[in-house]
């Protein structure tokens, strides 16, 4: 009966998850039309981490800050919440990672095919709701449809749905990578390629 | 402690002391703690305090007092052995009963050494009584022999009397060879008896106790297994579990795809008449308002659908604008 309830709970908190999305693209579309002179897209607040570069020889601060990162594997990702320090973070370690903005689909892809969590300090596979009910449900977070919207939208408790997953540990990009070494701007892979993240994933 | 028969042992007392005699041991059955290292520890420094025997014992390892002879008698500096042979005594230690120390008669104590073999021992030091061979002798050390048997035993009943004036014997006292818990060893320097790890070595009993069994955990018996990830995006049945909107998420789309694509063909059915009406002027308005209206429809996915989505989405995306991005669901179309 208990169980029931949950599922009726977690299909209710999915469909106005749906809507919401649904919602707030609409009306950036909608204000952007609004807009007579300039419309400034929203700054973006999430951003996805890739590290395309192997251990050896990173340089002391670099290797911190990956740390941080938590990307201690090549093509280990991880989501990261936009703020200015955290950019100049990724700023400092520009050539070692891929980043960019990922868009819903993508979250809700990655956490669904790759997500495991950190539970017990052990690499546990979100195979269930029960797992993240029970470390976020003070939170109200008891799917993982909540815990998408809360990577998706960094809400209020971004950092730890975010701690509670586990890096990423991505293939190989499909196709190849363009060029390690240089910068995605100069026709390379390192650094911030905004939309185009997905690619790469 | 190694298997040492007591002689006329009086049950399976787990609290003996052992005695050690050079040649042979006599034990002796004292009420005491039960402690292996001490009996052992007994055992192994009796024998490094006086000469030790070679012969065949189950000790004999560690029994030895090898010294080197030095130079200057032409063999190497390996240490040797000197010691005591022990030919017919049974056992070493040999521990005895409580009973012995009860002897008062010097009678009596022969008769033990008799009984248990050790008489031969006795006999040697009687032939080795002899006088000292330097300048000793005007220093009151005359006479020298011997060293024979060294009976440890507890409490003097007696026993003392029985025992001294048996020649090479030495006597001495539990208490004073290791002392007690009150006292030091008085025959050893510094030395006390050494202090338990645990007192109380029942360790089922322990376990068992209200005290441990209160300040447990209740047990856990149930075995979490590893589960198998199975990918949502393509295992419909994992994607429910996880999500149970998913199905209607998926439905709707299909229905919607199935009705805009319904529209779409109208539309584009219609634009072909129209087309086909107008002679030469390619219709393209309507034509490409119903691209734009299309495009429109497409963007309008930032939903994400997942997995089975793809099958349905194909068709009409290839129509349009191909995105591969994003998949093309046009609820959002109809609500447009």
């Amino acid at each position: 009966m208990l169980r029931k309830a949950r599922r009726k709970l977690i299909h209710e908190k999915a469909k106005h998850y749906c809507k919401e999305y649904r919602q707030t693209y609409r009306t950036e579309i909608r204000m952007a039309r609004k807009a007579s002179n300039f419309c400034v897209p929203v700054e973006p607040k999430l951003a996805f981490v890739i590290r395309i570069r192997v251990l050896n020889g990173v340089s002391l601060k670099v290797r911190k800050v990956l740390q941080l990162l938590r990307l201690q594997q090549i093509f280990s990702g991880t989501f990261v919440k936009l703020n200015k320090a955290s950019v100049n973070m990724l700023r400092s370690v520009e050539p070692y990672i891929a980043w960019g903005y990922p868009n819903l689909k993508f979250v809700k892809e990655l956490i669904y095919k790759r997500g495991y969590s950190k539970i017990n300090k052990k690499r546990i596979a979100l195979t269930d709701n029960a797992l993240i009910a029970v470390s976020f449900r003070k939170y109200g977070i008891i799917c993982m449809e909540d815990l998408i919207h809360e990577i998706y939208t960094t809400g209020k408790r971004f950092k730890e749905a975010n701690n509670f997953l586990w890096p990423f540990k991505l293939s190989s990009p499909r196709g190849g990578m363009k060029k390690k070494t240089t910068h995605f701007v100069e026709g390379g892979d390192a650094g911030n390629r905004e939309d185009q993240i997905y690619r790469l994933i | 402690m190694q298997e040492t028969s007591v002689d006329s042992r009086v049950g399976e007392d787990p609290q003996e002391k052992e005695m050690s005699i050079h040649s042979s041991i006599f034990t002796w059955k004292i009420p005491c703690t039960e402690e292996p290292d001490t009996v052992n520890f007994v055992h192994i420094n009796l024998h490094k305090n006086n000469k030790q025997p070679y012969a065949v014992s189950e000790l004999a390892d560690r029994q030895t007092s090898a010294e080197s002879w030095g130079t200057g008698r032409a063999v190497a500096l390996i240490p040797r052995v000197r010691g005591h042979r022990i030919e017919e005594v049974p056992e070493l230690p040999l521990v005895v009963e409580d009973k012995a120390e009860g002897y008062s008669k010097t009678k009596e104590a022969a008769l033990l050494l008799k009984k248990l073999k050790a008489w031969n021992d006795i006999k040697n030091v009687y032939t080795s009584q002899r006088m000292r061979a330097s300048k000793g002798k005007m220093r009151n050390c005359l006479h020298i022999q011997h060293r024979e048997p060294c009976v440890i035993y507890n409490e003097d009943n007696g026993i003392i009397k029985a025992f001294r004036n048996i020649p090479g014997t030495t006597m001495l006292n539990l208490d004073e060879l290791y002392g007690t818990w009150c006292k030091a060893a008085s025959l050893k320097s510094n030395y006390n008896l050494p202090m338990y790890k645990m007192l109380n070595t029942d360790l089922s009993r322990i376990l068992k106790s209200p005290e441990t069994q209160r300040a447990l955990q209740a047990p856990c018996k149930t075995i979490h297994r590893r589960v198998l990830k199975k990918n949502p995006l393509k295992n419909p049945r994992i994607m429910l579990k996880l999500n149970p909107y998913a199905k209607t998420m998926c439905g709707n789309t299909i229905l919607r795809q199935a009705k805009n694509h319904k529209i779409h063909m109208d539309k584009a059915a219609a634009a072909l008449e129209a087309k086909s009406d107008e002679k030469g002027i390619p219709g393209k308005k309507p034509v490409v308002g119903n691209k734009e209206k299309k495009a429109v429809g497409d963007k309008k996915l930032k939903k994400p659908v997942v997995g089975k989505k793809a099958a349905g989405t194909k068709k009409p995306a290839a129509e349009k604008k191909p995105t591969e991005k994003k998949p093309t669901s046009e609820e959002k179309k109809a609500a447009a």
